[in-house]
């Protein structure tokens, strides 16, 4: 009986090639959607976290009140890196200070986060493309993407807060849609910002052999600074962009859900109307509305899953194009996703097969004799 | 001919509601995302717009306040000051901070207001103080709610207690909100009495606000002076220049999801009526008649899937304020537009497949059934 109604399913589907490939085409697409938004958030999710990834130590300490890196500002009172050194546990305390800044660049506003940095500590460029780190006030190591795409090549002249840098080196992984990373010394940020000698956040190596948690603890119970693990930084950070665009991603994969889903139903229903007599035929000879549904069923289940799979492969093929074509783009696909997929492609396949079973459930046998 | 569309169209109800549907559903993913952008450009200068200064002073090369950081040493604040035809200048501080209330924590824009306010205070306030005295703060009212605060309780910003003395409207946006402490407080906070970040200016009545700002920048080294106007401008440019490439993957996506479905939809509707078009044929019908009647079918159902797409945003732009008092949407003049040149895209797309299919209908067909 299943190979019956597997056979049954796949010659009312093949009936019509066109509108066969034309379904699967739309499920295919509203699978891709739903994958690249997700992948395009992981990828997102990625590049936020990658200065904290990548930066020295394992314990960042910022401004009392301050859990985060990116998004929010921060100034430790001044000899905060002193007396964070001098806590117990602490191996180095490198500072640093950042600060977002909106660069024009060909008439374009570029959101780019400035970090200054001492290169002979650490908290720059943890790739460098080519080039050099900066060694004057006047030097800037930008990022890689960032650079390509507005003709910035090693040697150029960028314009920061009005002053002229000359691009010494280019950083690989330092990029994002969003914003990108760009690194000068940190008494050229202190300049730039009129803060001499401020620093925003301080990067702690610990010693061998002693928790993270102990030392960041021990800081805490200091004034005016507040120290966090790396992780939880990199949490935070995710936690506040991702309530940026969490929303508007969900609303847009609801979207493509529903779509793919009246594809689904659309030619199911088409396919059912189109037999209906014979359906009939089948009741009035004694068929059980079970086995229609499952006929209906599993013609959805075919055209979704078959969407489903193509979807997939051209997610990962779109994505590889549009990843070379806005470099700024990190779609990255999570091993999840794989089986989110399928199942998102089942459940649009059973709740498409939902109306043409009513409709099924409702056929009269008599119906047949009529005509 | 158009009657025969209409009835082709009109004769499967169900049909016709997968189709209208799916169009509007792939429209609507491009108005939604057009409007959750237009609402956020709307939100970004909403400090801005309701600041009351006529020009915006700012250290060289800060030309917006969004993702920015300005810095002016405070003796710049006499040197404007003495420009002519400028009647008042008010120094702001401002930063980017979280106001913390137990495990809640919201982004916002921290304003440090000088005692007496010019510009750039809160514009609408609902209860409370219209001015933050010392450690006092103002903060939205949609962010006092979510963290479950009200007027004399203490929240924390910039890592230290501060009283809600007043609550203000219209100052929350999808990425932050707006609170505002004193000059003082963020001075002490931030260890920065030495500088201002933007001065806001009012101009005398009677002079020009462009001729002032372009005075100011040639009379007072470096800094950037515009109409407010114009840095408004600049901030919704910042939002714009960021979501272009976004939206322009989106759309291409959301155009193919759209341009799939129709093709389906007409397609499913052209073949269930072969034999009629057949007998159409057979009468002498020409095929030009039956392609127009086809792309006509395609048009009305993309018309009725714009119409009601467009009614779905205007439900969310309804809606999402509701839902949250930071999410904004709104529709643009030129995404409509966008959204209509797309539509007529997928209509002329669509038809493709069932023209193909007409023009090798055999006439026959009709009197072999």
């Amino acid at each position: 009986m299943y190979d019956n109604n597997v056979s049954l399913a796949i010659r009312n589907l093949l009936k019509d090639k066109t509108r066969l490939a034309l379904s699967i085409g739309g499920i295919a697409l509203a699978i891709m959607l739903i994958l690249i938004l997700d992948g395009f958030r992981a990828g997102m999710f990625r590049q936020i976290t990658a200065y904290v990834d990548h930066s020295t130590g394992s314990i960042i300490v910022a401004q009392e009140g301050v859990n985060n890196l990116l998004g929010i500002s921060s100034i430790l009172p001044l000899g905060a890196t002193s007396t964070v050194k001098k806590a117990e546990g602490v191996a180095d305390a490198v500072p640093i200070l950042s600060q977002f800044v909106i660069l024009d660049l060909h008439g374009k506003k570029q959101p780019a986060y400035m970090v200054g940095y001492s290169p002979a500590r650490g908290g720059g460029p943890w790739r460098l493309a080519a080039g050099r780190e900066p060694s004057s006030d006047r030097e800037v190591v930008f990022d890689r993407v960032l650079a390509e795409r507005h003709e910035i090549q090693l040697g150029s002249t960028v314009e920061i807060l009005d002053k002229d840098f000359t691009v010494v080196g280019l950083s690989d992984g330092t990029a994002s849609w969003m914003t990108s990373f760009f690194f000068v010394r940190k008494t050229a940020a202190e300049d730039l910002l009129l803060a001499p000698g401020a620093t925003s956040f301080l990067l702690v190596t610990i010693e061998d052999g002693i928790a993270p948690e102990v030392v960041r603890d021990r800081i805490n119970r200091q004034s005016g600074v507040n120290a966090s693990l790396k992780s939880d930084i990199a949490a935070n950070d995710l936690k506040l962009f991702g309530r940026y665009f969490s929303a508007p991603i969900q609303l847009m994969s609801g979207i493509a859900f529903l779509v793919g889903t009246l594809v689904v139903g659309l030619v199911i229903y088409t396919a059912t109307v189109e037999r209906r007599r014979e359906y009939g035929v089948l009741k009035a000879i004694g068929a059980r509305n079970g086995l229609l549904y499952r006929v209906v069923a599993t013609q959805a289940l075919i055209a979704a899953l078959s969407g489903t799979i193509i979807g997939v492969g051209l997610a990962f093929a779109v994505s590889e194009w549009i990843m070379a074509v806005r470099p700024q783009f990190l779609i990255v696909f999570e091993s999840f996703n794989a089986a989110q997929t399928i199942l998102i492609g089942l459940s649009m396949a059973l709740i498409a097969a939902l109306f043409p079973a009513r409709m099924l459930a409702e056929l009269a046998p008599a119906e047949v004799f009529r005509k | 001919m158009i009657r025969l569309a209409f009835r082709n169209l009109f004769q499967n109800r169900a049909r016709l509601i997968i189709s209208v549907g799916g169009v509007a559903l792939s429209l609507l993913l491009i108005l939604s995302l057009d409007a959750i952008f237009t609402g956020v450009e709307g939100q970004v200068t909403a400090y801005i717009d309701h600041s009351g200064a006529d020009i915006f002073v700012s250290q060289a090369g800060v030309r917006n306040m969004h993702m920015a950081s300005s810095s002016l040493p405070t003796s710049v604040e006499t040197k404007v000051k003495a420009v002519p035809g400028v009647e008042s200048v008010t120094p702001i501080l401002y930063a980017t901070n979280m106001i913390v209330v137990g495990e809640e924590r919201n982004a916002a824009y921290v304003i440090g207001l000088p005692t007496t306010v010019k510009a750039g205070g809160a514009w609408i306030v609902s209860s409370g103080r219209s001015s933050p005295n010392k450690k006092g703060t103002i903060i939205d009212r949609g962010v006092a709610e979510k963290s479950g605060v009200g007027l004399g309780d203490e929240v924390e910003i910039f890592g230290e207690d501060f009283k809600v003395v007043g609550l203000s409207e219209g100052t929350a946006s999808l990425f932050n909100s707006v609170a505002f402490i004193s000059r003082d407080d963020f001075a002490d906070s931030r260890d920065s009495a030495s500088v201002v970040s933007f001065l806001l200016v009012k101009v005398k009545e009677g002079y020009s606000i462009e001729s002032v700002a372009a005075q100011i920048e040639s009379l007072v080294d470096d800094v950037t002076a515009q109409p407010r106007s114009e840095f408004a401008e600049q901030e919704r440019k910042v939002i714009k220049d960021m979501s272009t490439d976004v939206i322009a993957m989106m759309n291409l996506i959301a155009f193919f999801i759209g341009l799939a479905v129709m093709a389906l939809t007409v397609y499913v509707a052209t073949h269930a009526r072969r034999a009629e078009y057949g007998v159409l044929k057979a009468l002498g019908a020409r095929n030009t008649h039956l392609y127009f009647t086809v792309l006509i079918q395609a048009l009305l159902s993309v018309i009725l899937g714009f119409g009601v797409g467009l009614v779905f945003t205007l439900v969310l732009t309804i809606i999402a304020p509701l839902l949250s008092t930071s999410l904004a949407l709104a529709i643009s003049g030129e995404s409509l537009i966008k959204v209509a040149a797309v539509s007529l895209i997928i209509t002329g797309g669509s038809a493709i497949l069932p023209i193909m299919q007409i023009t090798g209908l055999d006439p026959a067909i009709v009197f072999r059934k």
